[in-house]
Formats: structure tokens, sequence, C-alpha cells
């Protein structure tokens, strides 16, 4: 690994982005249209977040990738934006108003100036795995390029799994595979500092009851969006055990927050929805099948949730009023439920069976930021927003938050706020070069 | 049908609960604790259903409730409750709250809610039977007891405390218990009995089915049948037997029982104060027992001092008077069981003596009114339950010329 203190062209962006999902694109895209140079900061091999791997989006049942590819390809384009992928944020250190964001790029092997994304050397490649993009479901090879419209289009080597076989490097029509590439760190000084660093799910193994890793059949809701996505792994709904196609689903709604057992209290705020929207999907996809919603009260908040929500009991998805207490894997690789069904007078305990379960999982941060940066976050994890009239804004003067790292939102809700916090920014940096003539005589004075 | 609401009965549970941390108002019904339960049953729907009535005042239906005496506090619902509403401590306290409702007296409530009143009640008791005890005071010999192992020591200790006035006490003690109760019986079962499905019929309970119920509750009671299912949930147990709840309970209750017998055959078979060996059965059997209910008694308090996780994690006051008491009750008793077999007569052995007749008192004369009380509704419970289960005669009649 080697270390620089600039880069070498010395490029100094206006804002610094953490995270190329919905909300860091949304960002960086208002601000480069501002005419504000943006460098977009992801720690994945392709920008799009977790947006790029979904079906379909509620309430409107629109094609997720139709609205994020576009996104990706304009941050990809535009001209006052420049995205590194593979890079993680290990630290922010700010000095009179500047931020000094240290950027650790982890190696690929791959030379991305001269890679042209033409996979032959992921064709050349004999060492598969379980394609993380398709929760496991789908194969991957050991150099690929991360999935079919990620961008950017360049392959990437996984050195854990590759056997250093050279077959790649000799089908490379440009010479990019570069074995003896090293990671390296770089600080990059900027200005302002967006925090889009999303969330991941929480582990399906966090609720010992429903022995989720006893089964391939209690899946998480991110690999029901892949079954479901019309370029997912298999195509068409089949459940992972044996590809049997599922004729009783069952979604588990608070199956990874809103429960204080396991440290999550709060409410994630979207599972309720997606759920109902992969329960409608799925009755598109298996016209047969029986689908039930188990849920403890429905959240339908946003514009137009409530009706989606009834559309989606008009068309025949059960709604079962209880927390479900046990998931067992019985025979058949089915799975029993033990629900209280709390609105009914009698038989109100019951074994259901099902043979395939969501588990809605809740969202935790992806990224803890309070270490290594001035941002604090709040007990839950998330970034802490002190100030209840600027949403956006941190406890660090001068980085702004966005989307789900300053907790759990849907993609509506997202968007408004990346583009809120791109305001944030841009005004920021208006009073601050306002003033740049005056010496900074302090600190910066952290905000709440 | 009309429900008289008590707007004040979930904070009335509340200070029956430990420590005043019972956070039952946090339950959203869910109806994870009910699922989660290893002993509900389909009709049951407890602890959830007991905790709607206590949140929406229904006083009258949680008093019918028997099911609020099938739960043997295994905790898996609090352990697993999304809100941390503690439905097993809110068990356990509205339990409690009943035994303070059926008793008509209306002490027991304040023993529950009130540690000070407890105390007070503990040491007046104590000071009144000691008292009483005195009045016939004989001599309290300090010469030999001759042998070792002759077990004369007993005929000394009743020269001091004549026996016969210790059992006219004692006799006296269990009637006026026995009818205290008996109002506390009555009124659960009247209240129980009484209670209407949601079609508003109520269970036929048959005259002839009678007896079989109350026996199959007793062999539930003495096996813990019931109890040891709450260890049906996992593969397997997490502990080892003999720290599984049902087993230290039984070792408590088993040997409270072996006690009880010896004591019991002793007044009924030999001549009170007479010399025994230490090999005489029942002292063996007293022995046996003592130790047994010992055992028992220093896991439970043990791990309610650790209280490091659930179902220990949280005693009430009235849960620590019943142990300690307990406890000091087969202390002393097994003491006196060693002062017997002394040499010598000693004002230890006098004090030992006195102090375990009369906390034996206060065991018995405080049954009605604190935790010892469950021995008494918890079986009952059970009788009931199993009484209500019973086909009406027709229906008896019809199935077996049926089949």
């Amino acid at each position: 690994m080697t270390t620089s203190t600039q880069d070498k062209t010395s490029y100094r962006p206006d804002a610094i982005i953490v995270g190329a999902g919905i909300a860091g694109m949304q960002s960086a895209l208002d601000l480069a249209d501002q005419g504000l140079q943006v460098l977009l900061v992801e720690r994945q091999s392709s920008i799009g977040g977790h947006m790029i791997a979904l079906a379909k989006v509620f309430p409107t049942l629109d094609c997720a990738s139709c609205i994020t590819a576009p996104k990706m390809s304009a941050s990809a384009h535009h001209e006052n934006i420049r995205i590194m992928v593979n890079t993680e944020v290990r630290g922010i250190r700010t000095v009179r108003g500047t931020h000094f964001v240290k950027l650790f790029k982890k190696a690929t092997y791959v030379n991305f100036d001269k890679c042209i994304g033409c996979r032959l050397c992921e064709y050349a490649c004999d060492s598969e795995y379980p394609d993380p993009f398709e929760e496991g479901l789908g194969a991957k090879r050991a150099i690929a390029v991360p999935f079919t419209n990620a961008i950017p289009q360049k392959a990437v080597l996984d050195p854990e799994l590759c056997t250093t076989c050279g077959s790649c490097a000799r089908v490379c029509p440009t010479d990019a595979i570069e074995f003896d590439q090293q990671s390296e760190e770089v600080e990059m000084e900027t200005d302002a500092v967006i925090v889009a660093s999303g969330y991941a799910l929480n582990s399906l193994s966090v609720k010992p009851q429903y022995h989720a890793l006893q089964s391939k059949n209690i899946i998480s809701a991110l690999t029901m969006e892949r079954l479901l996505a019309p370029h997912g792994p298999y195509g068409r709904v089949l459940r992972p055990s044996d590809g049997k196609v599922p004729s009783s689903v069952a979604f588990v709604l608070c199956a990874g927050s809103r429960d204080a057992s396991i440290g999550v209290p709060y409410c994630s705020r979207v599972c309720c929805m997606y759920s109902i929207k992969m329960a409608m999907l799925l009755s598109g996809a298996l016209p047969i099948a029986d689908i039930t919603i188990y849920y403890m009260d429905i959240r339908a908040f946003g514009k137009g949730y409530e009706q989606f929500y009834q559309n989606a009991k008009a068309m025949g998805i059960n709604f079962v009023r209880g927390k479900v207490a046990r998931i067992d894997p019985i025979e058949d690789g089915d799975l029993s439920l033990h629900v209280e069904t709390t609105e009914d007078a009698e038989n109100i305990l019951q074994e259901r069976r099902h043979d395939l379960v969501v588990l809605a999982q809740g969202m935790v941060p992806e990224w803890n930021p309070s270490i290594g940066t001035p941002v604090a976050v709040a007990s839950d994890g998330f970034v802490a927003t002190p100030m209840l009239t600027a949403p956006t804004s941190t406890t660090a003067n001068g980085i702004f938050v966005a989307g789900v790292a300053a907790g759990p939102k849907d993609i509506v809700d997202t968007i408004a706020e990346a583009g809120a916090a791109a305001m944030q920014v841009s005004q920021y940096l208006h009073q601050k070069r306002g003033a740049a003539a005056v010496e900074y005589a302090q600190d910066p004075v952290l905000v709440g | 049908m009309a429900h008289a609401i008590d707007v004040a009965l979930l904070e009335k549970i509340k200070k029956h609960g430990a420590d005043g941390t019972l956070n039952v108002s946090a339950c959203f019904n869910c109806g994870n604790c009910t699922a989660v339960c290893p002993l509900a049953e389909d009709s049951a729907g407890f602890p959830r259903r007991i905790i709607r009535m206590a949140q929406v005042g229904m006083e009258k239906e949680l008093l019918a409730q028997e099911d609020l005496w099938r739960c043997y506090a295994c905790g898996e619902c609090t352990k697993t409750c999304p809100r941390e509403a503690d439905p097993m401590q809110f068990m356990a306290a509205a339990r409690s709250y009943a035994i303070s409702r059926y008793d008509a007296t209306g002490l027991s409530g304040l023993m529950y809610r009130s540690p000070v009143f407890n105390i007070i009640v503990f040491l007046v008791l104590s000071g009144f039977f000691s008292l009483l005890l005195l009045r016939r005071k004989g001599e309290m010999a300090m010469g030999s007891n001759g042998n070792l192992f002759s077990g004369y020591g007993s005929t000394q200790l009743f020269r001091f405390i004549p026996g016969e006035w210790v059992h006219g006490i004692g006799i006296a003690l269990f009637i006026v218990i026995g009818l205290t109760l008996a109002f506390g019986v009555v009124s659960m079962v009247a209240r129980v009995m009484g209670r209407k499905n949601q079609a508003g019929e109520r269970p036929p309970y048959p005259i002839a089915a009678l007896i079989p119920s109350i026996w199959s509750a007793i062999v539930d009671a003495l096996n813990h049948d019931r109890f040891r299912q709450c260890d049906k949930d996992e593969p397997a147990p997490s502990e080892p037997l003999h720290l599984r709840a049902w087993f230290v309970h039984g070792t408590i209750m088993w040997g409270f029982l072996a006690m009880l017998l010896a004591t019991t055959l002793d007044y009924l078979f030999k001549p009170i104060g007479s010399p025994v060996p230490p090999w005489y059965p029942m002292r063996i059997l007293g022995l046996v027992g003592g130790l047994v209910c010992l055992y028992g008694l220093s896991i439970a308090i043990g791990r309610r001092i650790q209280a490091k996780e659930t179902p220990y994690d949280k005693s009430s006051f009235g849960d620590w008077f019943f142990l300690v008491l307990l406890t000091a009750t087969v202390l002393t008793g097994l003491g006196t069981l060693i002062v017997v077999y002394m040499p010598h007569p000693t004002l230890f052995g006098y004090v030992t003596f006195m102090s375990h007749i009369v906390l034996a008192m206060d065991l018995i004369v405080l049954l009605p009114l604190t935790k010892f009380a469950h021995v008494v509704y918890r079986t009952l419970a059970l009788a009931l339950h199993e009484w209500a289960k019973a086909p009406a005669p027709e229906t008896a009649a019809a199935v077996a010329t049926h089949s």
C-alpha cells in the first residue's frame, strides 16, 4: 500500500459524497448541475446502491432499474462528477473549515483506464462463487463486471477467490490486468461532505427463534427482490432449496426492527410497503399461490400508500395480524410459523405452513461515521441530525447527511432529502466562499 | 354482555410487580408472547388476552381466568417481547393481585404492596406466638441428655414448651387459616365457574368429573407435568436437569411435603417428646426432606441474588419474603433435629427450637396472604381447568353409546 497526501492531478472537489446509492447520486447531480465539482465515493464496485437491485418500487410499481440506471449514467457522464468505486472513506479531519477526507482505494487488480468492459476475462475465468449482487443465488466469476447494468463497466478481481491461473491476463485485449496492483490510501481536500452511506439489512439470524440459518427457504427481503426482478438469478420465482415453484409464501413483518428484544426498537418505515409491493408482484408471478403477510400493524403513511395497501387486500393477499413468534423448518423444506392470530375469536394460536418465508428484516446503518470523523451518531446508530429545521445537518459543520444514513426512509423521501442536502451544501459553500477573505480564527464550530 | 370497567386496573396490577419496573403499558398486543409460549393452547390466548383485559379494565374477567395460574414463568415471552413489556412479570403481578382480591380480609393486598407492612405483620405475629408459647413455659433443663443419639433432647425441649400446647396452637391455626383460605377458594371458584365464553355459555361442570379433575390436578401438581413442558421449546433444554426451574421447584415442594409428612406422622403415632434414635423412619424422612428442600431453596435464592437472566432477574418483595421465611423455617427445623441429639441441652438449642415453632406458625398463618397461597390457587386452577373440559353427562353418555 502506498500513501500520498494529495491526488497526483491536484484535483480538489467542492464536495465529496460518501456513498453512490440513490441518495448520493441525487445529491451529486443536484450539485453538479449548479456547476460545483463533486467526487462521488462508493465502497462497492458499481454505483447504484441497493436501488439498482430492486424489482419495482412502491406505490407506483415502476421498474426500479428504469429509474436508477438513468441516474447512474447521468452521474457517470456528468462533466462535474468524478466517481471512485471500490473506495472506502477511512476518516475525515477538519482543519479551519477544510475537510481532509482519507480514502482507501481497494486494489481491483484491473487497470480501469485500460479496461474496456469486454468481459473476455470473465468468460475465461474458472473460479465461480455465489453472486453477492444476486444475494448468493446466482454464480459469479472471480474476475467479473459486478452485474449487467453496473457502472462503471469494469472488471474487478476478487483476490480471495482468484486461483492466479492467469487465464484472464492471457485473454485481455488491452493488458488491463495487473496482479501487482496495490491498495492505496489518498487524502482528498474539500469544503463540504455529504454522508449518504445508506443501510444494511439486519442479519437473518438476529432472531434465533426464526431459525433462518437452518433453512434456505427463509429468505431476506432483498433476496425476494432479486427473485422478482426481470433480470434476476432464475428469471422467475423459485424457492432456493429445491427450485420448487412456491405455492404458499409468507411475509413476516417486523422481523428485524421494532423489536426491543433484539436491540432495534425503531421502525424501518419501508418493510410494510415493500412487503405489500412484493406480495402484489408475486400474485402476478405466481397467480395460484397463497400469499400471506403477518403484521403487527400496517404503516402505510406515504402518499398513495394507504390506497396501495387497500388494493393489495382487494387483490386477495391475506393479512394476518400477529407477530410471528417462531419459525420451525419442517419436512419437504417447508416452514411452520407459530403465531397468535390476534383478530380471531377462536383458534387464535396457530401453526401455519408455508413453503417460502420472507423476513422483513429492517434497516441498520451501513457505516458508523462516529469512528474517524467528526460526525456523531444517535443512539440508534444513524447519523445524528440535531437541528429540526435543517434535517440534513449533522453535528459537524460542513458535513451533511442524506437518505437512510440519517434514519430509515423510503426512496421518495430519500430523493427529497438528497436534494435538500445538495441545496444546503451549495448554500454553505456560497456563504463560506463569500467570507473566504476572512481568515478562520478558530476551529470550526460544531452545530448542536 | 355488560362489562364493569375498572379504569385503574392496570395501575393496581403494576403495583404488584417487582420493583415498580413493570412496563406492561408498552404492550401493543402483537401476540408474540402467546405464540412463543410453550404452554399456550389453542383456546387460551394467554398471556396476551389477560394483558388486554388488564389494559382495558376488565377486572371481573381477569379474576375469572384460571389461566393466570397455568403459567409457570419460564420467561420465554419476556425474552422475546418486542416491546420489553415483560409479560412474565405481568402474569406474576396479576397472580399476586388476584390473591389479594380473592382474599376477603384485604390484608394480603397490603402485604404484597407494602414491604414495611409485611415486616410489621411478621414481627407482630412472631412476638405474639413467642409470648403465647412462653405462657406455658416449663423448666429449661441444662443437665445431661444421656447417651449421644438417644434423642432424649426432644424430651427436654418439650419439657420447656409443652408439646400439647404447641400442637394445640398449631391445630387452632390450621382451622383459622383453613377458614380464611376457604373464603378465597370459594371466591376464586365462583368467579372462574361463573365465566361465560364468547357465545355466552358456561362449561357443564358435571359432578361426576369433579373428583377425577381434582385428582388429576393433584397428580399434575406433584409431578410438575405441566411445569416440565416449559422445557419443550428448543431442541434441548439449555440447562442441566438439576438447575431447571421445574426441578428446583420440585425439590422445594417435595422436600417441604416430606417434612410436613414426617411432622404429621410423628404427631399421629409418636408420643410427644418420647426419645427416638436418629434412624427412626420419621426422623430420616424429615432430615432428607429438609436437605432436599434446602437444596432447592439455595438454588432459587442464589439465582435471584445473581439476577442475571429472565426469569430470575426481577424479584418482588413477596418472592423474597416467602423464600427467606421458608428457608429460615427449614434451617431452624434442621437445627432442632441436631439439638435433639446433642449430649447436653444448650440455650442455643432452646432458642432454635422456639424459633422453629414460631417461624412454622408464621408460615402457616401467612399462607393465604403470601406467595405460599399459590399452593392452593394453582392446584385449584388446574382442577377447574380440567373440570371445565369434561363433557356434559348426556354428551358423555352419547359418546359412550356411540362408541
